[in-house]
């Protein structure tokens, strides 16, 4: 069997970050800085058990991970600052332990919103497989703490977060309605 | 002067042998007079005929026809778990859950299709194949199998896995669409699919020790995590199932998204 890639677009992608790809990355950079430090913050609370504590820190390492990948990839043309906005908004919020459960899901239902946006205009394939391997993994975190302590269904599974990429193309309209954008 | 003259009989005799045998040497590598020559590599027997396969492309529409196979794969499989009353015991109450995976993905399916039509393909409406053959079909064949008092965990587990293979293949093709939306598009649905497996992982291994990544004491195993890495992996998926043997180790099944040879190309049709 030979096989070839679509007639159609007869020019590969682009590997490396185009210009507009660095703008929609450095944002998804500064918003990992962000929800970095908003799980720092809880952890530092002294309200989470133990349990709760070392998800979170790990969860936490990951969205620094991510903020350090991004970095790696954007080079000179990372910010390397946190979203305040982001941060602040939710920080308010983080109030005792059952709370820091709701806001850090709705943290992490966002964030997934916010990379699939900037995922559905990005040009260049290091950028969109680095975000793919990142909206996994945050869309598991949003569904852990919909199961724990307590098992929810629709806690997990469903979100109704909205993206908070700037100018990024939607994703192709589909029928799907059972997951929120 | 010649040497030959000096040579001994012994010596004269080894010569010969060494030609003789360098001679037939020589002859048995070359053309041989009334044998006709093939193309094909020296072999016992008949050779069977070989038919060449067309040219396929994969296309972003291609791509997004393996997704919907899937799909169907993740459908069919929770009917016959539906249908079979396979969860039983501490496992029945997730038949709530279990219905609500199937609706999911029949709306996958349905918006995956969607998209394919919208770029000039053609829907495709039924399972994959080859996953069909090498992994569901198997993995049903070792829970369903007498005697396996393990059935109904064991469906949980193969469920958990073809989460997981879902999750990886729309992460997959991202790297391979053209059109960036799409890629968008994928993983909407791809993250949906990676939320289902974290509520199957904790009914495999439940609490927040299990979040993260453990290792089975015993047997040295990986034990089901919820979330097993920091990034989003495209690695085989290990489930084991079925009736375990007299060391008590079960089936083990590898699983791996859809290759060159599992796509769904234009040309196949349900």
């Amino acid at each position: 069997m030979t096989t070839k890639t679509s007639a159609a677009t007869p020019t590969a992608p682009t590997k490396m970050p185009t210009t507009a790809d660095k703008q929609l990355l450095d944002f998804a950079l500064s918003a990992e800085l962000s929800v970095h430090d908003l799980y720092l913050k809880a952890i530092d609370s002294g309200m989470l058990s133990a349990d709760e504590k070392t998800m979170m820190e790990m969860f936490s390492d990951h969205h620094k991970a991510y903020a350090q990948s991004l970095n790696g990839l954007l080079g000179k043309a990372a910010s390397n600052t946190r979203n305040e906005a982001l941060y602040s908004t939710y920080a308010r919020q983080l109030t005792s332990a059952q709370a820091m459960s709701r806001v850090l899901q709705s943290v992490e239902n966002t964030m997934v919103a916010t990379h699939t946006d900037i995922l559905s205009s990005l040009e260049g394939l290091d950028g969109a497989t680095l975000v793919a391997s990142i909206i996994t993994v945050e869309a598991r975190h949003a569904a852990v703490f919909g199961t724990l302590p307590n098992s929810n269904l629709g806690s997990a599974l469903n979100s109704a977060a909205s993206s908070l990429a700037p100018n990024a193309a939607p994703a192709a309209t589909t029928t799907e309605t059972t997951v929120a954008p | 002067m010649n040497d030959f003259n000096n040579l001994t009989r012994r010596e004269l005799l080894k010569i010969s042998g060494l030609s003789i045998a360098g001679i037939t040497f020589l002859a048995s590598c070359g053309a041989q007079s009334g044998i006709v020559e093939s193309a094909n590599v020296a072999s016992a027997g008949t050779v069977p005929p070989t038919t060449a396969l067309s040219q396929v492309v994969i296309s972003d529409t291609v791509l997004l026809r393996t997704a919907a196979s899937l799909e169907y794969n993740a459908i069919d499989t929770y009917t016959k778990v539906i249908d079979g009353d396979l969860l039983t015991g501490d496992y029945a109450s997730l038949k709530d859950a279990v219905k609500r995976f199937r609706d999911d993905h029949i709306s996958h399916a349905a918006a995956i299709n969607a998209l394919v039509v919208g770029y000039g393909g053609k829907a495709h409406g039924c399972a994959n194949t080859r996953v069909n053959n090498l992994y569901v079909d198997p993995a049903l064949k070792l829970i369903t199998a007498d005697g396996n008092a393990d059935a109904a965990r064991d469906v949980v587990a193969l469920a958990h896995a073809l989460e997981n293979l879902a999750t990886q293949t729309y992460q997959g093709i991202v790297a391979l669409l053209t059109e960036p939306r799409l890629r968008g598009s994928a993983m909407r649905v791809g993250q949906d699919e990676a939320r289902h497996a974290v509520v199957l992982a904790q009914v495999l291994n439940p609490g927040y020790s299990a979040v993260g990544p453990t290792t089975d004491e015993a047997t040295g195993k990986a034990k089901v995590a919820s979330v097993p890495s920091a990034f989003g992996a495209l690695a085989v998926i290990q489930v084991s199932l079925g009736i375990a043997n007299s060391e008590g180790v079960k089936t083990n099944l590898s699983m791996e998204t859809p290759s060159l040879n599992g796509l769904v190309y234009d040309e196949i049709s349900c």
